[in-house]
């Protein structure tokens, strides 16, 4: 008996692996993401150089081996700069997209299986929010509650909620009315369990790409905050202040702005493509 | 005049027809059959170039009076195509909503294909159209000229298509399941009238179908295919008569016909599972204006102030039903669509509360099986988990029929035996499983939590006529194995007739007649019965 039963697990995991519908966007995606999210986190514990040192020897040292990505106005190492920044922006914007995901999935579940006047409500708050140029929301709500890292994920995260709301609500909206959820409620399944046990894995394939999409938005929208100077404040390193501070020497040091900027490029199309990937394995399956 | 010669179509490296040899002589009737998969469509879509450009022909060739249109290691040449589709050679599809436009108005869309294949004025043209709604047996040519296709019936969207079809006579007609997705009785309506078109204009017609009885009734010869090969061909009476081959063999028996005797299960003097009595069943109709004061609902009753303030009326569905269905028995339930059948079925299931009347259960908790395998599984599931779900449903709900873990699994292994499926299935998803396999699961699904009644809604309607006798076999013996009440509902009645031992007939929301099966099939006592049973 125990012996079947290691055997079924072995066979879980094989099959596990073998369901991904891989294809080159989604390995390119998860290369490019992978590699962000690694510097990033290896930032956190370690970078090359200090990120804060200044020294006023090593000012605008061009890229170079001992500076991959040269060096800024106070002599600072780019590279170890961006690692920090990487780790900052990602995580920002995945604690943005956590929470404005989880928010989504509760009120587009909600509203989308039992409608009625709740879904009324709900609906048309997300329009209003809508109705705002989002950066605006998000100056608004920084304006009220200060500058800084945690009220740039709170701003951030209610003005990504309608998003993710409208594609649960749709998705939940359509199952509802499947003969297996039918099915279900005709076994007597509690309600709470045909919402999260029933029907939220078939909403997955859709909302992940949303996810990507949302982690994208959320990294160009944490930058530019930060660019505007309303986001995370220097000295701290973040891909956003640091473009920010790259422009005024774009021309005594143009490998400051290019670095940090294709930094932005490679999380941003790694995301993107990571999406790509996970609608085209949908597609086909 | 039309040669198939040794074609063979390949989707990337996967060959899904084979050297298929097809002739087909003018004024002819050819009925090409075979199960879903078989390559029959694929056949018919490259003989008429539309198959998709994933699709290659390998080999043979395919010859229209002579000229090649096809050949093997060339590209499918459009512009010759263009000039044989609509003028020489037309197609009629399976699904009329959605072969027809939903923005233009009918007439448009059949007098389009004059515009483009004729010099005709405007005048001449229209003309020409209602001539050709006439003649397809369209009641208001003029009325249905100007329609859009939604307010169009079934029936008369189909009828639409075929004018589209016939206009230009066509030397050739390619039908491609043209009347699957009819009620029977329009089914004979349009089979009778494919068959009057080739009779007046002498054209070759290629008649696909899944169902042998169509075809022996309309084709001169028929070819069978399976798998991707033509299996057998020949004069269709021939081929009924002496099937050569296991397979077509196979197929002739698997035909739900009337000659099967059913044997009888029920037990009248059990206290009955379901008491139906004078139940109505009505949806909210939304379409009442404050002002129409004066008007009738449809049972006649002038509407009262509060329909005509809520905007809403009561749309009667099901009137008056009135019936009892006895433990081990299975009662037939049948009609077209849109006479409340499934209404009435929701309705004794709890799911549409919307009713009036009494419903009076006496089992636990009737289950459904549903006619879509496709739909009716929760597809990021396993099939063991799919077998428990109704245990732990079950197990919440009353703490005392709470099971272990291991006993959950250990009556869905066994569940999955008494369906015919083997223990290797407990692990997989519905995607991986066949249409008859997951109806298997299904049934399993709905059985598992020892139900003494189930309503079975078009429960093999979707399924291949093979598959279709099989899944009937295991619902009879699992009614004898576990003395289950049936309510079966389908709109086929010669599967009513083997599974059945009462029926009720429907039509527009009421029970007509309701007897035993012999009874009924003998001595129908309404002439909607009557018309029912000689269109099948």
């Amino acid at each position: 008996m125990e012996e079947e039963h290691s055997d079924t697990k072995g066979k879980k995991a094989v099959s596990w692996m073998k369901n991904i519908p891989w294809n080159k966007y989604l390995v390119a995606g998860l290369v490019m993401t992978g590699v962000a999210v690694l510097l990033g986190i290896v930032g956190f514990f370690w970078t090359p150089y200090s990120t804060t040192a200044m020294s006023a020897s090593e000012k605008f040292n061009p890229p170079s081996l001992r500076h991959i990505f040269g060096t800024d106005n106070f002599g600072r190492d780019i590279f170890s700069r961006v690692m920090k920044g990487l780790g900052t922006t990602i995580g920002i914007s995945s604690l943005v997209v956590l929470f404005s995901g989880c928010a989504g999935i509760l009120l587009g579940a909600f509203t989308g299986y039992f409608g009625g006047i709740v879904d009324e409500i709900v609906m048309r708050i997300t329009d209003a929010v809508n109705g705002f140029p989002s950066i605006l929301l998000t100056l608004v709500i920084i304006s009220l509650l200060g500058s800084g890292r945690q009220n740039v994920i709170i701003s951030l995260g209610i003005v990504f909620v309608p998003s993710y709301v409208r594609i649960v609500r749709s998705e939940y909206l359509k199952l509802r009315d499947a003969d297996y959820i039918r099915r279900a409620r005709l076994l007597g399944v509690k309600d709470f369990r045909i919402l999260f046990v029933h029907i939220l894995p078939n909403i997955f394939s859709v909302f992940w790409v949303s996810v990507m999409i949302g982690f994208n938005n959320a990294i160009l929208a944490e930058s530019g905050m930060s660019y505007l100077g309303i986001g995370v404040q220097p000295p701290e390193a973040s891909l956003g202040n640091m473009l920010s501070d790259a422009q005024g020497y774009l021309q005594a040091a143009p490998w400051y702005a290019l670095c940090v900027g294709l930094s932005i490029v490679w999380v941003v199309l790694g995301f993107s493509l990571f999406g790509e990937g996970i609608r085209r394995g949908k597609i086909s399956q | 005049m039309i040669r198939i010669e040794d074609l063979s179509v390949a989707f990337g490296d996967t060959e899904v027809v084979k050297h298929v040899n097809l002739d087909l002589a003018e004024g002819e009737i050819l009925g090409v059959v075979g199960e879903s998969g078989s390559g029959k469509s694929v056949t018919a879509l490259t003989l008429m170039g539309l198959s998709p450009d994933s699709a290659r022909v390998t080999t043979g060739r395919i010859l229209f009076d002579g000229v090649t249109l096809q050949e093997a290691g060339r590209p499918r040449d459009k512009a010759l195509y263009r000039s044989y589709q609509g003028a020489r050679m037309s197609m009629v599809f399976q699904e009329p909503q959605t072969s027809l436009n939903p923005t233009q108005r009918a007439g448009r869309q059949v007098e389009e294909t004059l515009r483009l294949h004729t010099g005709m004025t405007a005048k001449e043209r229209r003309e020409k159209v209602l001539e050709a709604f006439r003649a397809v047996g369209l009641k208001e040519p003029e009325k249905v000229y100007r329609s859009y296709p939604h307010q169009l019936s079934g029936g008369m969207r189909q009828r639409v298509m075929i004018a589209m079809a016939v206009i230009l006579q066509p030397e050739l007609i390619v039908a491609d399941e043209p009347t699957t997705a009819l009620d029977v009785t329009i089914q004979n309506q349009i089979i009778e009238l494919l068959r009057q078109i080739n009779k007046t204009q002498k054209n070759a017609m290629l008649f696909i179908t899944h169902d042998l009885n169509l075809a022996r009734r309309l084709c001169h010869r028929i070819a069978v295919m399976k798998d991707g090969c033509v299996v057998e061909q020949g004069p269709a009476e021939e081929i009924f008569r002496a099937p050569k081959e296991e397979y077509t063999r196979k197929l002739i028996e698997a035909v739900p016909s009337r000659m099967k005797k059913r044997k009888k299960t029920e037990d009248v003097h059990a206290a009955p599972v379901l008491e139906v009595r004078d139940l109505s069943v009505y949806y909210q109709d939304g379409n009442v204006s404050f002002l129409s004061g004066g008007r009738k609902n449809r049972e006649g009753e002038k509407l009262s102030l509060r329909e005509r303030l809520s905007g809403t009326q009561k749309e009667w569905v099901v009137s008056g039903a009135d019936f009892q269905i006895y433990p081990g028995e299975s009662l037939g339930l049948v009609g077209e669509s849109g006479c409340g059948k499934t209404s009435l079925s929701k309705a004794i299931l709890g799911m549409n509360c919307h009713i009036r009347g009494e419903i009076r259960h006496h089992s636990i908790r009737p289950q459904m099986v549903f006619q879509d395998p496709y739909s009716s599984l929760n597809p990021a599931k396993t099939i063991g988990w799919l077998l428990q779900e109704p245990l732990r449903a079950a197990g919440a709900l009353d703490g005392t029929k709470a099971m272990t873990k291991g006993d959950m699994e250990a009556a869905a292994y066994d569940m999955l035996r008494k369906v015919g499926l083997d223990e290797s299935y407990f692990h997989r998803r519905p995607s991986q499983l066949s249409g008859g396999q997951r109806q298997r699961v299904s049934i399993g699904q709905a059985l598992i939590t020892g139900p003494g009644f189930l309503v079975a809604d078009e429960p093999v309607s979707a399924l291949d006529v093979t598959i279709q006798a099989q899944i009937m076999e295991l619902l009879q013996s699992l009614q004898e194995e576990l003395h289950l009440a049936y309510l079966f509902i389908s709109h086929d009645i010669n599967v009513v007739y083997q599974m059945c031992d009462r029926i009720m007939v429907m039509q527009e929301g009421r029970i007509i007649e309701i007897g035993e099966t012999e009874e009924i099939f003998c001595h129908p006592k309404e002439a909607y019965t009557k018309l029912l049973l000689s269109n099948s």
